[in-house]
This record gives structure tokens, C-alpha cells and sequence, in this order.
């Protein structure tokens, strides 16, 4: 495993409240892999202790990186270990041009601009048009995102967590974005998808249920999947939308006692 | 006129801010120019359509630069005050003119690489005519040792229907002490843009600006915008003055400082009037760190804590 977390509990800043608890899942190297849940349950806040943010510390429970425990360390060295984030609302630092923004993580500092149109490209933008543009409000919430997407491809980092990398843009973007997550996967990096929409995360391998602050199962994504619907009720939108006739993942029969052990579960 | 080479010292430093020397070396480039060495003029070249004055005095110079009427300057005109002994005193008493329905840029370099006990002292006075488009951009490097002592007075005039625009940037090296007046009276139809950028890095640097601007025309507009850090020690205190006094002037004060390290200290101090009823006069400050979140995005591509509010500060001083 890339990323495993053991029994990883983070309370809120103040200590008072637990945000997930008892987290317990790995990430294979090469894959990716969503978690998904529903607003409030708790996906980005774990993205952000998995990265190390100083709000985001570990009351219990280890997180190891390539076999190694990370758990203590800070933001700066888990970056430098090959993990990265890229942000669901990136910030806007006007006075940093595109160029230096994507040179900021680079490891090897000798052909910047070549790395950099290379990264643009993946994410489809034009290098002529952004390199030497300046990240601020002329951006639009897509362009952002993708020179954000750029910015972490430059790193060329082991584990990439991208939180909720659909927020905010329409369908046709959303598609360009899938393409991007296939192309980022061949720079043999591993995709930790932070998702609540079932179509970004069909691109996932596998998947991590986080429910009400805690995991609940981590599998192939369509049966994560299935138990998400499945505790949220949504049997007819998982039929629908999910497991199609010609694109079946499961039998009817199977999702039907899914259900109905969730069903049980909460009776 | 002094026959010495400019000093090459003082040339690095401008180059620093990116600043093509070669426009400005005496006998290269187009622009007009007016070299001060010290207290001996070095250079000076006019060009058509501006006339340029100098007079050595005791400690430093009096200078007349007049843009003609009617005049549209396409290269900037270059004004270089270096001094690149420790010590000193190097005071300028320019007046600047730009007769009506003029346009030109101004690139004032001042270099002091090697100040340690240096004084330099401005009382300038700009007269800005009519339908004007008048840029002065202003760099300063002071040196390493916070040595210098920088004190330029301005007074402005800016006449009905132009353009100005203030650029100051005293960003690389070690200031020192500085202390700038700048008072503005901007006349009708008017427009007042002012940036300033100041990086205070030691216990050695104190920098204190006072920008004032006085609406007095109707309809003129004006903004004020003063950026700057104080770090290890250094202290910055802005002073960024706007008065309405004239019917529907619109002027607006912005300072934002950043603070970091132990002993140091930003104060901003915007202050707003307005005795005309239909005059509209605001201001924003921010005093403190960057957002966390800031130094977050930053700490996960792999910088330190220190890195990155150097990368923050670095951009904070090259925005617009």
C-alpha cells in the first residue's frame, strides 16, 4: 500500500468534536481511489490531516506513506515525502505569475518552462495563452482549478489528493476532467479522489465510504458505491443511474439485498 | 559635468529591478536623461519635446525637467541619483513641469549600494498641466547595511483632466530610515493613482510614508493603494490621507502589511475626509500574517513556512 490509514481519528481545532474517527483504510500505489460520502461527512477534513495541515492534527490512530510513518510530520515534509493536495477552492495570489506557481513545487529546478508547458498541456490550457498570466481574479473557477491540477503535476508527487475537483464547473468540463485524471494516472502517480458525485468517482478503482465521520467499507468502487446508495436509500436512483441493464456491475437480486441489509442495519 | 564612467555598482542595482541600464547609460538609448554621481552630474541628454536643467549646488543639485506642450514622450525619461560612497549628503531640489496636453513616463532610479551613514534628501514640486498622462515610477535600493537615511518631500499639482501615476518601490536591500511626503492636489476630471511597496528586513529599517491626496476638483478621482512587510525587526508606518473637497471626487485609501518575525512592527494609518456632501472618500486596512490557508497550498508543493511567506510577500509587493 502507498497510504494506509490506521484507526486515524481527527477532532476538530478546538478539540471538542470529532470529525472522522477510527479511519481505516489503504491506498494502492497506481490507482485511484475516491471517497466519496455526503456533505459533512468528513472527506476533505481527512484529505487535509492526510496532507498535514496544522488544524487537521491526529488525536489518534497512525497514517503511514510508503511504509513509513508520517503521522508527526508536518506539512512541508510530507510534500517533500511526494504527497500533495490539490485544493477545492485554490486560492487567488495576485503577484504570482502561473510560471512561478507551477515552478514552486518542481524538484528539478533546471528546465522550469519546459516542465510547465508540459503540465498546462495535460490540463489542456494553453501555454502561450497562461504561462505568463498572473493567478488572479481574471482566472475563471475551471481555469483555476486546472493550473491548480498543473501546479501538482509539475510536483510529480507519489500520491495526489484532488478535493472535490468537479465543485463549481458544468458537464463538459467534468468530462475534460476525467480525461485529465487518466492522464495524470500514466505519470505513475496514485489519484486520492475526495468526491460526493457517483459519475467523478466511476473513474475510481477502488473506493472509501466515509458515513457520519467514519469509514465504512473500502472495496471496488461500484460496491462502495452501491453501499453509499444503499445507506442513503436511493435504490431506484442506484438502478437508474448506476447499474444499468447493459452496464451492469451487479444483478438485481444483489443490489436488492443490499438494501435490504441496510435496511435491517438501521431498523 | 563629470567625465567618470557611472559607477557600475549603481548600474547592478537598477538592474535588479529589472530595469534595462543600456536605456539610460549617457550616449545610449532614446530617452532623456539626468545622471547625478553623488553631488556631480554625470550625464545629461535632452530630447525633442523636453528640456532638461542642471545646476550643481553644495551637497547636491537643482534640476528643471519640462515636458513642451503638446508633447507625447514615447522613451521614459530616466532620472539616476546614485551614490555609491558610505557617507554623505545628497540632497536634489527638482521641479517638474508638463505643460498642457502632454504625455510621459518618468523612471527615477535612486542607488545607494554601499550606504552606511548616507543622507539623501528630495523637496520636489511637480506641476502637471491639463489633459496630461503623467507616469513616475520611483525604484530605490538603499543597500545591505541599513545605512541610508531617505527623506524626499513632493508636492503635486495635477491639473484639470490627467492622468497620474505614482509607482514606488523600495523592495530590495535594507532600507534604513526612510521618510516620504507626498501631498497630491488633484484638480477637476483628475485621476490620482498611487502605489507604493516598501519591505522593512531588520531592526536597522524604519520606513514611514505619508501619501496625501487632496481631491480638490469635481469629479477628480483618486486611489491610493500602500503595500509593504516589516520582518525581523523592521517597522513600516504608512500614512495614506485622502480629502474630499470638491463635488462627486471619489478617493479611496487601501494599506495592507504584513508583519513577521518578533520586534517588528506595521502600523497603517488611513485617513479619510470629506466636507462636500456629494464627495464619496473610503479606506481598507489590513494588518498581520497571510491566511493560513495560504501557507498551507504553499507547505503542500514542498515549501518551508519561511519559503512560502517569502514567495507570499514577494507577490503581495509585485501586485498591481
Amino acid at each position: 500500500m502507498l497510504l494506509e490509514l490506521k484507526d486515524v481519528t481527527v477532532p476538530t481545532f478546538d478539540k471538542k468534536h470529532i470529525i472522522v474517527e477510527d479511519i481505516y483504510f489503504g491506498v494502492k500505489e497506481g490507482s485511484i481511489h475516491a471517497i466519496i460520502g455526503p456533505n459533512g461527512s468528513g472527506k476533505s477534513s481527512l484529505a487535509y490531516a492526510i496532507m498535514g495541515l496544522p488544524s487537521y492534527e491526529v488525536s489518534k490512530g497512525k497514517i503511514f506513506f510508503n511504509g513509513k510513518d508520517i503521522t508527526d510530520l508536518g506539512v512541508t515534509e510530507r510534500a517533500k515525502l511526494g504527497i500533495t493536495l490539490a485544493w477545492q477552492e485554490p486560492a487567488r495570489i495576485d503577484g504570482l505569475s502561473v510560471l512561478k506557481y507551477l515552478s514552486l513545487g518542481m524538484k528539478d529546478k533546471s528546465n522550469i518552462k519546459e516542465q510547465a508547458v508540459e503540465a498546462l498541456k495535460i490540463v489542456n490550457l494553453s501555454p502561450d495563452r497562461y504561462i505568463d498570466r498572473r493567478i488572479d481574479e481574471s482566472l475563471s473557477g475551471g481555469e483555476r482549478k486546472r493550473i491548480e491540477l498543473a501546479a501538482t503535476i509539475a510536483m510529480r508527487p507519489k500520491l495526489v489528493m484532488l478535493d472535490e475537483p468537479d465543485s463549481g464547473l458544468d458537464m463538459i468540463v467534468i468530462e475534460d476532467f476525467l480525461n485529465i485524471f487518466n492522464k495524470i494516472r500514466k505519470l505513475d502517480m496514485t489519484i486520492l479522489l475526495i468526491t460526493h458525485r457517483e459519475d467523478i468517482g466511476m473513474v475510481a478503482d477502488y473506493g472509501t465510504l466515509l458515513w457520519q465521520g467514519k469509514s465504512m467499507i473500502t472495496d471496488k468502487f461500484p460496491e462502495v458505491m452501491l453501499r453509499f446508495c444503499a445507506k442513503a436509500g436511493l435504490k431506484e436512483f442506484c438502478k437508474r443511474t448506476l447499474f444499468q441493464d447493459d452496464n451492469a456491475c451487479f444483478g438485481e437480486d444483489y443490489i436488492d439485498r443490499i438494501f435490504r441489509e441496510e435496511e435491517e442495519g438501521r431498523s | 559635468m563629470s567625465d567618470e564612467p557611472y559607477p557600475e555598482e549603481i548600474l547592478e542595482s537598477i538592474e535588479n529591478y529589472n530595469i534595462d541600464i543600456n536605456n539610460f547609460i549617457p550616449g545610449h538609448g532614446k530617452g532623456a536623461k539626468l545622471l547625478l554621481n553623488f553631488n556631480k552630474i554625470s550625464g545629461l541628454e535632452e530630447i525633442e519635446g523636453v528640456i532638461l536643467k542642471g545646476r550643481e549646488i553644495e551637497n547636491g543639485i537643482v534640476a528643471d525637467i519640462i515636458i513642451k506642450e503638446g508633447s507625447v514622450i514615447e522613451d521614459p525619461v530616466h532620472l539616476c541619483f546614485g551614490v555609491n560612497k558610505q557617507s554623505g549628503i545628497q540632497q536634489i531640489f527638482p521641479r517638474i513641469i508638463a505643460e498642457d496636453n502632454t504625455e510621459v513616463t518618468i523612471r527615477a532610479h535612486c542607488s545607494f549600494p554601499n550606504a552606511d551613514g548616507l543622507i539623501h534628501k528630495m523637496f520636489g514640486h511637480f506641476y502637471i498641466g491639463n489633459n496630461c498622462k503623467f507616469t513616475y515610477n520611483e525604484t530605490h535600493y538603499h543597500g545591505e547595511k541599513s545605512g541610508a537615511l531617505v527623506a524626499p518631500v513632493s508636492y503635486m499639482y495635477i491639473g484639470e483632466n490627467s492622468i497620474y501615476e505614482n509607482n514606488f518601490n523600495l523592495t530590495q536591500g535594507t532600507p534604513g530610515k526612510v521618510k516620504i511626503l507626498l501631498d497630491i492636489y488633484a484638480m477637476k476630471n483628475s485621476v490620482i493613482r498611487s502605489n507604493v511597496k516598501a519591505f522593512g528586513k531588520g531592526i536597522g529599517d524604519s520606513i514611514r510614508i505619508r501619501d496625501s491626496v487632496f481631491l480638490e476638483g469635481e469629479n477628480a478621482r483618486s486611489v491610493i493603494k500602500m503595500k509593504a512587510a516589516a520582518k525581523d525587526g523592521g517597522e513600516v508606518l504608512m500614512y495614506g490621507i485622502t480629502e474630499g473637497n470638491s463635488p462627486r471626487c471619489n478617493g479611496h485609501v487601501e494599506c495592507q502589511e504584513i508583519v513577521l518575525g518578533k520586534g517588528s512592527t506595521c502600523r497603517a494609518r488611513p485617513f479619510i475626509r470629506a466636507i462636500d456632501p456629494t464627495s464619496t472618500v473610503s479606506h481598507e486596512a489590513s494588518l498581520g500574517r497571510f491566511p493560513q490557508k495560504w501557507l498551507d497550498e504553499l507547505q503542500a508543493k514542498g515549501l518551508s513556512e519561511e519559503e512560502a511567506t517569502d514567495i507570499l510577500i514577494e507577490a503581495m509587493l509585485k501586485e498591481d
